[in-house]
Formats: C-alpha cells, structure tokens, sequence
C-alpha cells in the first residue's frame, strides 16, 4: 500500500522542527534564544502554510487523521494562534530568562499534539495527541522554575488533567467494548441492537467529562483561575486559546457524528452545562479584583456561550461556531498576550489597581488590549459583537429561545467586569511608576496583526464566513 | 455618483476626521480647529441637503429622500442601507450643530488628553448619523450599541468627582436594556424568514412580517424597554442624572441633545412600524409612562439643590411630553412631538452649556452659591432667562409650538389627558421659574465679582439662541418637513395607519 506522506505535511512539518528545535539546543553553542525562536516561528509558519496551500488527495491519512477541509481549517487556525503566542511569548521569556529550547520545542510539540486532536478520526490519534498537548503544557505552564505560583499552577494543571485523562480513557475502552470499532464516527454513529446502552451511554459521559475538564466548563473549571494566574502569561494565552479550540473542534466532531439516540439524551445535559456555564463564568468574575483571574472566567462563559450554540449544531449553528471559535481566539489570545507583555520582570501585574493610568502611559498596547475586552464582551465594531450575533441568530433559528435569552441575560453581567477593566486603565488616575518592558518588532507585529483582525473581522467578515460555509456545508452532506 | 451617495459621506467623514484629530491631538491648539473646521464643514454639508429640493422616491428599502443600499454582511443577509427622509434630515442637522457647540464650549475647559476627547466627539457624531439614518436593522443595532462607548469615555475621562460611578451605571442601563432588542430582532428576523424564506434585516420588508399578537408583544416589550432605557422614562431614569450630574458640559449636551433622542426616534421609526398591533395597545402604557414622567420629573426637580440636576430632571420631563404625544398618535401631536425633539436638543443643550458655565465660574452648581447673578453678570444672565423661558414654553419661542401642537393634538381625541399634560406644563414653568428666581434674582451671595461672558461664548450662545428664535416664530417650514415625513411613513406602513390612525 502506498502511504502519501505528502498528505500529512504539516504534521511532519511540526514533528521536525520539534526536533530540530532542541537539536539546536544541543549542539549550538550558548543556544541564541533568537535562533530558537526563528525556528519555532518558521515551523509554525511551515506547517500553517502547507495546511493552507495543499490540497490533500485523499479525506484521511490510514483513516487516522482526517484531511478534509474540517481539519485544514482548524490547522490554519492552530497554527496561527501558535506563531501569534510565540511571538508573545520571545520576548517576556527573554527578559525573565527562560528562553531555552526546552520551551520553544514544547510549543512546537503543543501545537502539534492540537493538530491531531483537531484533525483525529480514531480514537488512538485523538487519545495521541490529547497526551502530547497535555504533556506539553505541564512542562509549559511550570516552565518559570524558579516561581512557586507557576510550579503549584503546573501541578495543579498536572494532577486534574491527569484525572481527566484517566476518565478519557477509561471512556474510549468502555466505548471501545460497547461497539468494537475505535473509529469515532463507527464508533458514535453506530447504536445497533447489539450495543449495551447504559455502556454506551457511561462511555460517552466519561469522555465528555474528561474533554470538558480540558474546556472548563462548569462544574469541571476550578483550575482555570489558578492556572491561569500562576502560567506566565503568553502561556496563558497559548492554553487558553489553542488547546480548547482544539478540543472544542474534537467536540464538535464528537457532537456532529453522535448518533440520533445519543443525541437526544445529549443535547439536554449540554443546555443545562451550557446555562451553569455562562452564568457561574460571568457572575464569578464579576468578583474576582485580579485582572488574570477575572479573564479565566470570563474565558470560562466564552466556553458557555460555545456550548450554548453546540446545543443547536444539528439545526446548522456549525458556521456561527466556527466563526466565534476564530473570534474567541483571536480576542482572548489578544487579552492574555498584551497582559504578558504589559508586565513588569519581577512579576506580572495582575490586580486591577496596578492597571491604573495604563491606558495613557502606555497607549499602544493598552488600546489593542482594550479592543479585546470590547470584543470580548461583544460590543460593535469589533469580531465579538458579529460572532455573539451569529451565535444568537443560529440559536434561534434552531427554536432555542429560552437559552437565547438565558444566554444575553448573562452577557448584562460580562458588561460590567470588562468595563471594570476599562476603567482601571483609562478612568482612574496612575497609582505609580511602571518597569514595563517596552515591546520588541514581535510582540507589536503580533499585536497589530490582532488589533487589525478583530476589527477587519467585525466590519467585513464576508471572506471568512464563506470559507466557514463551504466547510460546513461540506461536513453537512 | 449621485446625490445618494452624500449619506455615505454623512457618515465617514465626522468617522474619518475623529483619526484626523486624534492625530493631531500632540498640540491642543491645532485639534481644536481641526475639530472645528470638521464638525463645520460636516454641518454646511446637511445644510446643503435642505435647498437640494429633495423629493421621497421609492426604492428596495422604502420611501425616502435619499437613500443607499449595499450587501454588507451577505451570509446572513443584513446591508449597509441607509435612508433620509425630513425627521432624519432634521435629526442630522441637530448632530452636526451640537457637535460643533461641543467643540466650541470644550475650548478652553478641556485641557486634558484634548485629541481624545476630540476623536470621541466626532466619532459620536459619525455613529449618531449612521443610526438617524439606517434602515437595517442589524446596521441600526450596530450603531446604537457603538455610541456607548465615545460617551463612556467622554464620561469617565473628563467627567466630575463622581464620574466612574456615573459612566458604568450609564453603560449598565443602556447595553443592559439594549441586549433583548438583540434577541427581539434576531426572533423577528428569524420569524420572517420562516414566512418568506427571505432572510433579511430590512426594515420595510421587515414590518410586513404577520405576527400573532403574543410574539408581537413580546417582541414589542423588548423593543420597547431598550428605547425606555434611552429615553429614559420614569421607572428607568436613574442613570440619567447621575450622568448629567457627573458629565463635562460637552458631554452633558451630546447627552441631552442627542443620545436621548435617538431613544424616541427608534420608537417612533422602528418599534411602532415594525408592531403596529402590539403599539396600539400600548397607548395606555405610553400615555401612563408619559404623564408619570411629567409629573415625577417637576416633583423631583422641585427638589434639587444643583442646577444641573435639575436641568437633568427637566429634561425627563420634556421627554415625558413627548412619549405622551406617541400615544395621542394624531398628525399635530406627532409633528408636535417630533418638533419638541428638536427643540428639546437646543433649549436643554443651551441650559447645560450656560450651567457649564456657571460651574466654571463659581465652581459650584449650587443654588446656595448662587444668587444676584444679574447684577454681576447681565449677558450671561439674559441669555439664561432667555433659554430658561424656551424651556418653559413661552409663546414666540420653540418649545411653545411643540407644546401647543401637542395639547391641541390631545384635546381632539383625549381631553382628559390633554389636562392632565397641560398641568405638566405648568409645573414646568414652576421649577423653571424657581431656577431663574434662585439664580439670576435675590441678594448675591459673593465676595468676589465674576467674569461675564466672554466673547467666544457670547457667540456660542448667541448661535444657539438663533434656532430657539427661528421655530418659535416661525416654524412653517419645519413643520412640513415633518408632515410631508409622517405621510411617507403611513403611507409605507399601511399596517401601522390602519392599527393606529392617522
């Protein structure tokens, strides 16, 4: 049998620069954090760009890993968000003197252990990269050593994702017996009279347990905060962002092939987590006083108002999810990446006092920063405000009016913490002098290129939503 | 490129020109008369549109003087269109003339972070002329949400010793309010494209959606409680004073003369269009709403011991009268009401320039402070009695017509109301009376002399004093104007004429 490697080029791509990364890291002599970071930088790009430009000739590789333009899109995706936090990521990891290529190459394993949860058809591959993804960022979050919030946070990360793991697994074995098929979309679409249904049934609440550990939904989102606040922040952002679109796109898929049996059991526990998520995110954070803190829950409600329009994906909310999925990337990773590189050395700033006067002394980053929080609460004429309108407008065609209107009731509490946030920076006079490391060509390139987006995004996303289109309609058949 | 395309100027040039004078925001001297020679040059271009001898033509999205129409969002089928017609035309005028009075009192009493304020200012003025004008739903809803945050910041950055507090409840009410008009929207539009297989936000097309009267109701009451946020109306007024209290004088005159009108132009050209059903047996309601707001509005202002308080409440109260005529839906109420939006946008924006003023003097706005102001400050003076007295509705001057279009109007189908507003009136003239009386008249309180106005805001005021002259005396013209636009309108929604009248 002839295996088209070509068709799995971005993976290759990943796995060598991984590789190739720490390979520097051996053998050049003080290891030039630049040199590791170009190559981090050109791997993602590499592998972006190959996932963008071709075409591969079959729908999946060995029947492992889909090649459809499902896949292709979340690739593109993913590796975006990755370049984006690395070049976040160069410069505060400079400063604070952690820029081996321990941490780059991990990046690099991240983002490919993403790519495969993203693209998997099997439930080894998606099992595969889950472990690399996860693994990755133990090592990422704990990557500040000499830090004891980052080591407790890595631990914490480690320990919970460790128990999720384990009801994952369990899950695919308890999947695995009830139907005999590994494949996932045999392995859901599938209820026979053979199947034992309450088997079945345990199988898939253990995985939605353990993906929704990873997703943090309520009540499986206590480490977020923690984690969140203890990781250095471009970490922060890189977790926040790409790890749960990946798994989020894993669970879409999950969702879309689940079959009509399942389904209808399904889609009410997903209602009621979707409504606890929303509401336990917005009003938690309407409480929280540390800027870190408080966008870990709010990027918890992002997650609800996810699952909220998931309720409704077999009634055709598949585009308005993709296009918030990319939104809700593209502002959270724009939020955690300016709070990285608005920080001090020492340490980052994180109570909202600190934030004070910001928004003048430092106007550049504090407006990117401050577009962000707008789109994040879904104000116009930002990429928020459309993806919370398709969100809405999928739900109601799909007759969820209820949880439409639970829905915007939570977003009236996300409005007041956001604009906490921008009081401090821009309302409330300076407290005091800040170190703040100024910015180097990465961090205002990746800033800029957000800034535009986020805009671009909310006056024209024409282009995007016909790609977003195609891909759904492509799925649909 | 036709005259049509001059709305798509309206909009992206006041946008445009906020970059440009942010930009020049380093020296404060030049982003003033950039702003200026902008919001001018923005104003002579709406006053160009009135001697263009406009006519309503009918096209894909109504009837209007003017109008554009472009695919924005294709997917979901929302479009940038755009449409003029009198009460828009009217509605521009005012954004561009307050807007220019915005940058001329700000002259000398901003000095902080002048390029920002400036870019608000104009940015605002770009987001009020889209939303006077847009005929999209999506697009209206777009812009509507957008003006919250220029006036917050406009709010929090140069506001009073209050101002945090002020700008989030601002933002609270009005984005709280605003969110279900999203759900009501989207069900509507959802709704119709179930009947018509057409999606689309237009709303000509929009308001010739069948609803059954449960779903028209409710999707009234949403509509209904983003526009009373706004207005406001009295069980949801709170914000309002807080935020006239706490505001720059800029600001408070945006506020006031703009950003609580579109409130009751979105009623007037969206809710009731788009229910005429559920409109219709809301007349109680909106006339409860209005006689509570008049009378709650003089009873509280009665009351205040700070002049810009109180011109806050009297504000409330005018807009009371307003909602009142809404629900007299007769021809003279409405073009009375309609006339009392504008005159309300320069009497009351006149009255907090001069408290500005006032405050940047004294360094108070308490009436304890007060006192005697006429003999240390005859022009000054004058021209509060005068503006003072437009609020309060003397005949020759604007607010008497709109109030008397609107009692009259009452008396043809509602005597009884029409009493009842006529007493609002009265206790009008009651606080405003004990304003001028406080103020201007009595034994002066002060040491020291105050400064009278100086020439900058003797031009000011004397330019705002033109229109409350001009409408007063003469108000034919304007009148029409509204006349012709509410016939368009019935004739465009014959659900709404046949359900209300008219």
């Amino acid at each position: 049998m002839l295996i088209h490697w070509l068709d799995i080029l971005p993976l290759l791509i990943l796995s060598a620069g991984g590789l190739a990364i720490f390979g520097a890291g051996a053998f050049l002599p003080r290891r030039p954090s630049w040199v590791l970071f170009g190559l981090a930088s050109l791997t993602a790009l590499g592998a972006g760009l190959a996932a963008l430009l071709m075409a591969p000739g079959s729908a999946a590789f060995l029947g492992m890993v889909d090649l459809g333009s499902y896949s292709r899109f979340f690739t593109i995706l993913l590796m975006s968000i990755t370049l984006l936090s690395l070049f976040f990521l160069h410069r505060y990891a400079q400063v604070r003197n952690f820029a081996g290529d321990e941490l780059f190459a991990l990046m690099i394993y991240a983002a490919l252990g993403m790519v495969l949860v993203a693209a998997a058809v099997h439930w080894l591959i998606f099992f595969l990269g889950l472990e690399l993804l996860s693994l990755s960022l133990y090592v990422l979050i704990a990557s500040r050593r000499r830090e004891t919030t980052a080591l407790e946070a890595g631990v914490k990360y480690f320990i919970l994702g460790a128990v999720a793991s384990a009801f994952l697994t369990f899950g695919i074995a308890l999947l695995y017996a009830a139907t005999g098929t590994l494949e996932i979309k045999a392995s859901l679409a599938g209820v026979s009279q053979a199947v034992p249904m309450p088997l079945y049934f345990l199988a898939l609440s253990l995985i939605f347990v353990g993906i929704g550990f990873k997703i943090s939904l309520v009540p499986f989102h206590l480490w977020t905060p923690d984690v969140y606040e203890g990781a250095p922040a471009p970490v922060t952002a890189f977790l926040s962002t790409g790890s749960k679109v990946a798994l989020f796109a894993a669970l879409l898929r999950l969702a879309l092939n689940l079959g009509e049996p399942a389904w209808e059991m399904a889609w009410p526990v997903l209602w009621v987590l979707a409504v606890l998520t929303m509401a336990l995110g917005n009003i938690t954070a309407v409480y929280q006083t540390k800027v870190k803190r408080l966008l870990a829950y709010s990027s918890v409600a992002q997650m609800g108002y996810l699952l909220m329009a998931l309720v409704a994906v077999k009634q055709g909310s598949l585009p308005a999810l993709l296009f918030y999925l990319t939104v809700y990337a593209l502002m959270d990773l724009g939020a955690f990446g300016i709070l990285g590189s608005l920080s001090e050395p020492q340490a980052d700033l994180d109570e909202l006092e600190d934030f004070q006067g910001l928004g003048f002394s430092h106007p550049w980053r504090s407006a990117v920063f401050a577009c962000c929080l707008l789109s994040l609460a879904g104000l116009p004429p930002t990429a928020g405000f459309l993806g919370k309108i398709f969100l809405f407008w999928a739900l109601i065609k799909a007759d969820c009016l209820i949880l439409a209107v639970i829905g915007i009731t939570t977003v009236v509490f996300s409005i007041y913490y956001y604009f906490k946030v921008l009081t401090s920076l821009y309302l409330r006079p300076r407290r005091r002098e800040f170190l703040i490391t100024p910015p180097d060509l990465a961090v205002g390139l990746a800033s800029g290129a957000i800034f535009l987006l986020v805009f671009l995004l909310g006056i024209h996303p024409g282009p995007l939503w016909s790609v977003i289109e195609q891909i759904s309609i492509f799925l649909s058949r | 490129m036709t005259a049509d395309s001059l709305l798509l100027v309206l909009v992206f040039f006041p946008l445009a020109g906020s970059l440009l004078a942010l930009g020049a925001g380093y020296q404060p001297r030049l982003c003033r008369w950039v702003s200026l020679i902008l919001s001018l040059m923005q104003m002579a271009l709406i006053s160009l549109l009135f001697f263009l001898d406009l006519q309503p033509h009918s096209g894909p999205t109504g009837t209007w003087l003017l109008a554009v129409d472009y695919p924005w969002l294709e997917g979901i089928g929302a479009r940038f269109s755009l449409g003029l017609d009198g009460l828009s035309l009217l509605l521009l005028w005012l954004t561009a003339f307050l807007t220019v009075i915005s940058v001329l009192i700000s002259w000398t009493a901003i000095n902080l972070k002048v390029g920002l304020f400036h870019f608000f200012l104009l940015f605002l003025e770009g987001c009020l002329m889209g939303l006077f004008m847009a005929t999209d739903l999506l697009l209206f809803y777009l812009f509507w949400e957008i003006q919250l945050i220029p006036m917050f910041f406009l709010l929090g950055i140069w506001g009073h010793a209050r101002r945090i507090y002020a700008a989030v409840k601002f933002v609270l009410f009005t984005f709280g309010g605003s969110l279900f008009m999203l759900i009501a929207l989207l069900v509507l539009y959802v709704l119709h494209g179930h009947q018509t297989g057409e999606y689309t936000f237009s709303l000509y097309q929009l308001s010739q959606t069948p609803l059954s009267p449960t779903v028209e109701g409710w999707l009234y009451a949403a509509f209904l409680l983003a526009f009373a946020v706004k207005i406001p109306l009295v069980p949801l007024h709170t914000w309002l004073p807080d935020a006239h209290t706490e505001a720059p004088t800029a600001g408070s005159v945006d506020l006031a003369g703009l950003l609580l009108k579109t409130g009751f132009y979105a009623f007037f050209r969206f809710a009731f269009p788009l229910f005429p059903g559920a409109a219709q047996a809301s007349i109680p309601l909106l006339l409860a709403l209005g006689l509570v707001g008049m009378f709650y509005a003089a009873w509280i202002a009665l009351a205040q011991t700070d002049i810009k308080r109180l011109v806050a409440y009297s504000s409330i109260g005018h807009m009371g009268l307003m909602v009142l005529a809404l629900g007299i839906w007769n021809l003279m109420a409405l073009s009375g009401s309609l006339l009392q939006l504008f005159n309300h946008g320069i009497s009351t924006s006149a009255l907090f320039v001069m408290v500005g003023m006032l405050d940047e003097r004294l360094g108070s706005r308490n009436f304890q402070d007060m006192g005697g102001l006429w003999q240390q400050m005859p022009v000054f003076s004058a021209f509060f009695l005068f503006f003072a007295l437009s609020s309060m509705g003397l005949p020759g001057l604007n607010n008497f017509v709109g109030e008397i279009l609107i009692l009259l109007g009452a008396f043809q189908i509602r005597p009884l109301i029409a009493v009842l507003a006529f007493v609002g009136v009265l206790l009008t003239v009651i606080y405003i009376l004990r304003m001028v009386q406080d103020s201007l008249f009595g034994e002066s309180r002060r040491v020291q002399p105050l400064r009278d106005v100086t020439p900058r805001e003797v031009l000011i005021l004397a330019v705002m004093a033109l229109p409350v002259l001009y409408i007063g005396l003469h108000p034919g013209p304007v009148l029409r104007l509204f006349e012709s636009s509410l016939q368009v309108m019935w004739g465009q929604f014959p659900m709404l004429a046949r359900s209300l009248g008219g």
